[in-house]
């Protein structure tokens, strides 16, 4: 059993124009072993920085790096046991497949016949039996993106690292090929740290996510606590989307507060924080709010209306603010076409109120 | 930081005999020494003064700008066919095209020459058109190397696709699309051929005719003369290749710049 | 009478030399401002579809109408389409104006006057102040903009767009989805979008006509494809499904591996082997243990999405997958009779 633990992490640059960029600022982190950890955030946010960190191929300038509870801050890459599957495969393209996946053994001096074996049946497991003597050019992006997969895995790594694999798949790939991932991960047990700017992708996948914004980490946990309780609205905003609506606090009433929402009062569950008179900025999820013909309450123009099959996206404009409205599977009698009045209903439940500006 | 001293050595390999050319350009005195001494210009003045030099430096300039000229009213349109083909054959033949510069020494180019025209049939040999013709299979395959990969880089077929839609005929795709989406490969190939035909000394050596030497060719002569002379006359041949060399990295920082971001993602 | 369509393919057919898929047999027509998206993986002939219709490509059987006149034989430069291509393909030398003039320059248009409609263009598509740029200096989505301007500057007979958006990010592709919808209905021009992507399908068409393997599969509004799906490969390109196969036992019901599936009355024989089709989103969980069509279920895998969860369910025999906003354990699920829908078998 391995786990990974930065302490105090931090890494910076020199950059030609910009001078000293700091891409990692005093991050902690413990992935649990066997455990799927994400790194999730918009480009130059540090992610990447910090699984090269981990895979050794960047030295921190502060910090240190335990794989183990062992002290591999100044252990170099190849000493370190790691799986890594990179962005573009970086596949030795001279190789064929069964000598790509077999290179991580040979240079690990196994015998040529525990390689064969190691070698089919990594292939085996990752669904390209018979694909052994053909050259990766040969193969499809899927394909590519397996080989990869089976020659990280082969060396039964103590931790396998992921860099945006699945950037360079087409959609539909893309989801088959993160659940073959989850699946593999799954089977073989080992620590894992994931790296991706899409938000989906790191639901479908992870145990935990660590959203991370400008080299910090902004919050982790399980998807559903961070999509549920996020403790920033950028974290909210990255993980789904949202709603951030100005409003401000009328009157406290035991554990809720009574907001002013556009002239609507909105009665919600609310920290000791917020008290009488403060701005605020309501949270709330697309899907929580309600819409429905033209009545009593709170009412709105529609402005766009998108139909997805299996949901309808509505963008509604409530007074002065835009509001974001997800409807699943929709009922006939729910169509609203741009231009119509509606009215929209609030939840109480799961509004998460953040300190206004 | 081993590569960094392996770079630094490899910077001083190279530059010393160029410093050492340049020192002794301007070096009055140049016997047993290890430098030269005292400072004089006198040596760039014998150059331009001597008539062998002269002619030799116009013939050099007119063989370069006519195998220029020949590249692009040969090598666009032979380019362009390249680029647009179809067939897997010819794609091939371009390819073994390219290669033959590397393949086949200017030496067997010359000796094949020799043999050709000096028959009675064909006694051309001597002529200086002869020589612009030489050049010219030289030269060329770089030439065309340089236009079809900006030709693919530039993804001329789809915005040659997308001029006709909009209505343009072929000759307007030609010179609205073509020739100005092209001209900073095409600057920029032509500049190496310059560069490569100037410095020429193989082929040129064994074909030209005694009127129309090279200056590469004229300058081996001068070794056998002063040391001070010799230096003048390769340091002028330097400096063109150099001037040629900046144009070429310059045009090319400008052709980066023009490329459209589209393959950012 | 009816108005004349725009664009009106009539089996057209095309393949490539070497057997390569081309297209068979299409008919397709456009209605003047109607948006149609040609949607299927990649290989289906969506493309070579395009070509036939702006002459890139010629018809080796079936003919093609432009604006009412037969154009099947015509040049490339006399069919009057506007494109927009997949990489764009702005001409690099010249500025963000001297684009979107083009076409004007090559009807020869007057230097003032096309600049003056390539501005009015380029405020339309929401670039004013950009003419002087280089494509180069632009955005991703910027230069999909000018691809846009450039396309219709010259007032085609119809506007056909070539995965317009695959080149995007995310937020921009969703950004650019509502602003190509915006101006080719302020256009008012009869249009073709090729896509793969599914989402862009629905939300932006008209029309969506799914192509597999050169064919025509099936042609009709989003709601009513996403509905009524013509068969599993439409059922499943368009949106997740279950597909479950069973046998006829009574006029509403049919035996499957999860149990006996209460359906709508339906015509066909007794004991015939047949597929349905029920959407995840359409199944529900359910509260009661017993009723029409309520099945216990062990829950397999339960991946969360934040607005809603996918969940898989071992039922019975087999398996379903389910999409709910529902938190919770789950133990029983309901199949509503009318979500359950027949398809083709073959």
């Amino acid at each position: 059993m391995v786990d990974v633990r930065l302490e105090h992490l931090s890494a910076e640059f020199t950059h030609p124009s910009r001078g000293t960029v700091v891409a990692v600022r005093d991050v902690d982190l413990h992935v649990q072993s066997g455990e799927l950890l994400t790194l999730l955030g918009p480009s130059g946010c540090g992610k990447t920085t910090v699984l090269r960190i981990i895979a050794g191929f960047q030295v921190p300038t502060a910090g240190r790096v335990f794989i183990d509870n062992q002290d591999v801050t100044s252990v170099l890459a190849n000493r370190r046991d790691i799986g890594f599957v990179f962005q573009n495969y970086a596949l030795f393209p001279h190789l064929t497949v069964q000598e790509n996946v077999a290179y991580g053994l040979r240079v690990r001096r196994q015998s040529a016949a525990d390689i064969v074996r190691n070698v089919e049946k990594v292939l085996q497991l990752v669904d390209l039996a018979g694909f052994g003597p053909r050259l990766p050019d040969e193969l499809s992006g899927g394909q590519q993106q397996r080989v990869a997969l089976a020659r990280a895995v082969v060396i039964q790594p103590r931790v396998l690292l992921f860099d945006e694999p699945l950037s360079n798949l087409d959609a539909k790939l893309r989801v088959q090929m993160r659940s073959e991932i989850r699946e593999l991960q799954r089977v073989l047990g080992i620590t894992t740290v994931y790296v991706t700017h899409d938000q989906e992708e790191a639901m479908a996948i992870s145990d935990r996510i660590a959203v991370m914004d400008q080299g910090r980490i902004a919050q982790c946990d399980t998807a559903e606590e961070l999509y549920r309780r996020p403790a920033s609205s950028f974290v909210a905003s990255f993980l789904g989307r949202t709603n951030l609506l100005d409003a401000s606090v009328v009157r406290r009433d035991g554990d809720r507060v009574i907001l002013d929402m556009e002239g609507q009062c909105l009665s919600v569950e609310a920290s000791a924080a917020f008290g009488a008179g403060d701005a605020v900025r309501a949270m709330i999820r697309p899907e929580a709010i309600g819409i429905g013909p033209a009545g009593e309450g709170l009412r709105a123009t529609v402005v766009t209306r998108t139909y997805l099959g299996d949901k309808v996206e509505y963008v509604v404009r409530c007074a002065s603010q835009d509001l974001h409205i997800v409807r699943f599977n929709p009922t006939e009698s729910e169509r609203f076409t741009p231009g119509s009045e509606v009215t929209i209903s609030l939840p109480s439940d799961g509004v998460q109120l953040l300190p206004g500006n | 930081m081993i590569p960094r001293w392996i770079t630094v050595a490899y910077f001083l390999y190279l530059a010393s005999p160029i410093a050492l050319l340049f020192i002794g350009s301007f070096g009055d005195l140049w016997l047993n020494s290890l430098l030269p001494t005292g400072i004089t210009v006198k040596w760039y003045l014998d150059v331009a003064a001597d008539p062998n030099f002269r002619r030799a430096f116009m013939a050099s300039l007119f063989v370069a700008v006519m195998t220029s000229v020949a590249c692009v009213a040969i090598g666009l349109p032979l380019a362009y066919a390249v680029f647009r083909t179809q067939s897997q054959r010819v794609r091939a033949a371009a390819r073994v095209l390219y290669q033959l510069p590397v393949a086949m020494p200017a030496l067997v180019l010359a000796f094949g020459f020799i043999l050709v025209f000096s028959s009675d049939t064909l006694p051309w040999l001597g002529s200086i058109w002869l020589l612009v013709a030489g050049h010219i299979v030289l030269w060329l395959p770089y030439f065309l190397q340089t236009v079809v990969a900006d030709m693919q880089r530039l993804g001329l077929r789809v915005l040659e696709d997308a001029a006709e839609t909009l209505g343009s005929t072929p000759l307007q795709r030609f010179f609205h699309i073509v020739l100005p989406a092209l001209r900073l490969s095409v600057l920029s190939g032509l500049i190496i051929v310059v560069a490569l035909s100037i410095g020429e000394f193989q082929f040129s050596n064994l074909i030209a005719g005694f009127l129309n030497r090279t200056y590469p060719v004229v300058l081996l002569q001068a070794f056998y003369g002063a040391t001070g002379f010799a230096c003048a006359a390769t340091v002028i041949l330097l400096t063109l290749a150099l001037i040629a060399s900046f144009t070429g990295a310059f045009v090319a920082r400008g052709a980066a710049r023009l490329s459209v971001a589209g393959d950012e993602r | 009478m009816t108005e004349m369509p725009s664009v009106r393919v009539e089996g057209a057919s095309f393949s490539y030399p070497g057997g390569k898929a081309g297209v068979f047999d299409i008919t397709i027509d456009i209605a003047p401002g109607e948006l149609v998206v040609c949607i299927g993986p990649s290989g289906c002939g969506k493309t070579t579809l395009l070509k036939l219709i702006t002459g890139l490509l010629p018809c080796s059987a079936g003919r093609v109408w432009l604006g009412g006149e037969d154009v099947t034989t015509a040049s490339v430069r006399s069919r009057q389409c506007g494109i927009v291509f997949q990489s764009y393909a702005l001409f690099p030398h010249m500025s963000v104006w001297e684009n979107v003039a083009y076409p004007l320059r090559v009807r020869a248009v007057d230097r003032t006057e096309r600049r003056r409609q390539a501005e009015a263009m380029l405020d339309t598509v929401g670039l004013r102040g950009y003419s002087e740029r280089l494509p180069a200096a632009l955005s991703g989505g910027q230069q999909q903009r000018v691809a846009l301007a450039r396309a219709l500057v010259f007032k085609p007979r119809t506007l056909l767009l070539d995965e317009p958006l695959s080149a995007l990010d995310a937020a921009t592709r969703i950004s650019m989805r509502d602003e190509i919808r915006r101006i080719q209905k302020q256009q008012n021009i009869a249009s073709l979008l090729i896509t793969h992507d599914r989402d862009e399908a629905l939300s932006l068409a008209d029309r969506v006509a799914v192509l597999r393997d050169g064919r025509l599969v099936q042609i009709a509004p989003p709601q009513e494809l996403y509905d009524r799906p013509a068969d599993a490969f439409v059922a499943s390109f368009i949106g997740r499904t279950n597909l479950i196969d069973g046998r006829v036992v009574a006029p509403d019901a049919v035996d499957t591996a999860i149990g006996r599936i209460v359906t709508p009355a339906h015509a066909m024989p007794m004991g015939a082997a047949v597929r349905l089709l029920v959407r995840p989103e359409r199944i529900e969980p359910s509260s009661t243990e017993t009723g029409e069509n309520v099945f216990a279920a062990t829950v397999v895998h339960d991946r969360f999405f934040g607005a809603s969860r996918e969940i898989e369910l071992s039922v019975g025999q087999g398996m379903l997958k389910i999409d709910t906003t529902v938190r919770g354990t789950i133990a029983h699920v309901h199949l509503p009779r009318q979500a359950v829908q027949f398809l083709p078998t073959h």
